[in-house]
């Protein structure tokens, strides 16, 4: 009841006129961050982080939020109309959203898919309203054994499914919290391996590290093999007929519970959803053969659980902190420029803005789904910007958002070092998603430890001696295991492999 | 100089940085009188992270590490241009965005990258130029209170 009243009070601040814009142009640069091939939702997100300095902090996390979410939507286009996934998550979606593509089906493809993806927010968005209060009242009992704990559970689940080797992830996973150990100790307030650089007190700077992780490196990735054919397909009938949207209904409503209930476990990714989701479906089907033909099913249920999966991730970031994705990550540092801290205390300390975000989830997937039904067609021709535009309208706006962050050329130097590292690094299947989260959750983890030991005396069993933290150490232990023993698919492996 | 190379070359540099950054940190200290020093999280994730780099180098050696070993690490050909022309704009603008200001460095990277990537059609290639250069400093200058580089010429 209470969690309603102030959803109530955080619709009053969302519907207002600047909150609304805010919310509308977030959706529209999010579904174009989707739908250009070459920028990722995590860079997308990063490169667009300078055009919300001026915004109030609830302001700019409305926007942020909304190019996250709305990328989701984006990414579905250029799986359907060019086979290539917009972002991670749309990888799924090519198989059989590509052959209804070339069926003539297109438009029903991307209209099913926005309709379930619009089900599936909504969807997750009022769980969140219903499961964000107590679990942030949860989380407030966490210590800190128990945060490190959880954030090295939520580490192991990114190592763990990213790429197809296990040592490599870790090895990833490693270089990413040594590079988050440059700077001020965050303890003991004495610079680290900054070797008389000024500009690395502050650390290294997380934004140009994703900017050029995910944003120079595929750029240069997509630089060696620009050419791509886009399907041409009718894109006015959006509506499924009847039958289609009987099978579709099932279809959404299981990828909603399976994209939202695995949404709730940091570090799972967004590819897992729609994989499950996927093979749920198929599994399910009385005539699996038609799944890879062009089975409305294919898309609507990975679209879904997609969506569902994007809006609860938002979950654990709000109420423990937890960023589950890169692009999670990078709002999670778009919420410390703006002096905020994820986690249960952002309940307390600033319950209007936490509320006013939820509340502008339902208004960003409402606008979403008017962007992409009627407007599809319009997003759909902006697949045929030859690539050297692209490229170069791209990296452009790298070099603009890294030099805007602090007015700094450094931070472009850092964003093309990282540029060329991460080209390499995707070149050798060194995945990246471990480094990004190792970076940012870096400080948190160390601190969060040497607090425990100094709590303790130095005595490491604080770590065995607490219920929670220990099953939550356990389960990052069987996490890794698992990997390691190969039980998860290979498939969903390569896919997590960026 | 194919993948497995590179794993090898990245797993051998990858293991010296890890010696490297040990021996920084037991510098900063490992332990002090409030608990574990500044320099005890690093060596043990550098110690850790230099066991799997040999790790690495020795699967890439036996062969035994996933992916395509034997593809190539550099683009050949339109590819290398392609990749290089980009890498070269983004550093002169890194080089130039300063003493030339932000207007004039992206009037320069985005027509001479256009031109090196074989873009079709001069006056497309000016406008987009301009557009990008002049019509977004004005859009972060005057609209989003971004300030970019005036740079010494005052445009």
């Amino acid at each position: 009841m209470e969690a309603f009243q102030h959803l109530l009070t955080g619709f009053g601040h969302a519907l207002s006129l600047e909150y609304l814009a805010y919310a509308f142009v977030g959706c529209t640069l999010g579904t174009l961050v989707g739908v250009l091939p070459g920028l990722g939702p995590a860079a997308g997100t990063a490169i667009l982080i300078p055009l919300t300095f001026k915004l109030d902090p609830t302001g700019a996390i409305i926007m942020l939020a909304a190019i996250y979410y709305g990328a989701m939507y984006g990414g579905t286009i250029t799986s359907v109309l060019i086979n290539v996934p917009g972002e991670a998550a749309s990888v799924i979606t090519c198989i059989d959203g590509h052959a209804m593509a070339k069926q003539g089906r297109g438009g029903t493809a991307l209209g099913i898919a926005a309709i379930g993806s619009f089900i599936g927010g909504i969807v997750a968005t009022i769980a969140l309203v219903v499961v964000a209060p107590p679990l942030a009242r949860l989380g407030l009992l966490f210590g800190p054994p128990e945060f490190f704990a959880l954030m090295v559970l939520g580490l192991s689940l990114v190592t763990g499914l990213a790429g197809r080797s296990l040592l490599a992830a870790l090895l990833m996973t490693i270089i990413g919290l040594v590079l988050a150990m440059i700077g001020i100790d965050p303890v003991r307030g004495a610079p680290r391996f900054t070797f008389g650089v000024p500009e690395l007190y502050d650390g290294v700077g997380f934004i140009p590290v994703v900017m050029g992780l995910f944003g120079i490196s595929e750029i240069l990735l997509m630089a060696e093999s620009p050419a791509r054919e886009v399907i041409k397909t009718k894109l006015t009938g959006l509506l499924p007929s009847r039958e289609e949207w009987r099978s579709s209904l099932r279809a959404i409503w299981r990828g909603t519970g399976i994209g939202f209930a695995l949404g709730l476990i940091p570090g799972i990714g967004s590819i897992i959803p729609t994989f499950m989701a996927y093979i749920a479906e198929k599994r399910l089907s009385k005539t699996p053969e038609r799944f890879g033909q062009g089975a409305i099913e294919g898309v609507a249920a990975p679209e879904t659980a997609n969506n569902a999966y994007a809006n609860a991730a938002l979950i654990p970031f709000f109420t423990l902190g937890i960023p589950s994705s890169p692009t999670i990550a990078v709002l999670m540092g778009a919420f410390i420029i703006n002096g905020l801290t994820p986690g249960p205390f952002l309940f307390q300390e600033r319950p209007d803005l936490v509320w006013t975000v939820i509340a502008s989830l339902f208004i960003g997937n409402v606008i979403l789904l008017i962007l992409n039904l009627p407007l599809v067609g319009l997003w759909a021709r902006l697949l045929h910007i030859p690539y050297q535009y692209l490229c170069t309208g791209v990296l452009l706006f790298c070099v603009l958002g890294a030099y805007s962050l602090q007015q700094s050329v450094f931070d472009v130097w850092l964003m093309i070092v990282f540029g060329v590292i991460g080209y390499f690094f995707r070149k050798l299947d060194l995945p990246l998603a471990p480094l990004v989260l190792g970076l940012i959750l870096g400080p948190f983890i160390e601190k969060s430890m040497r607090t425990s030991l100094e709590m303790s005396g130095g005595d490491f069993s604080i770590f065995a001696t607490r219920p929670l933290c220990v099953t939550l150490l356990v389960a990052a232990v069987v996490v890794l295991a698992a990997a390691a023993l190969r039980l998860v698919p290979a498939r969903v492996r390569e896919a997590e492999s960026v | 100089m194919n993948v497995r190379h590179g794993l090898i070359t990245a797993g051998a540099g990858l293991a010296g940085l890890s010696v490297m950054v040990m021996a920084v940190s037991v510098g900063y200290g490992m332990k002090d009188a409030l608990g574990p020093g500044a320099g005890f999280f690093s060596f043990w994730l550098s110690l850790i992270g230099g066991l799997l780099s040999v790790g690495l180098l020795a699967s890439a050696w036996r062969g035994t590490a996933p992916g395509e070993l034997g593809a190539s690490l550099f683009p050949k050909g339109d590819a290398a241009r392609r990749c290089v022309a980009m890498l070269a704009a983004v550093v002169l603008a890194a080089l130039l965005i300063e003493p030339l200001g932000y207007r004039l460095t992206a009037a320069a990277l985005v027509a001479g990258l256009l031109y090196a990537l074989e873009a079709r059609g001069h006056v497309a290639i000016w406008l987009f130029a301009a557009a990008a250069s002049f019509g977004v400093y004005h859009v972060f200058m005057n609209w989003l209170l971004v300030p970019l580089p005036g740079g010494a010429l005052g445009f």
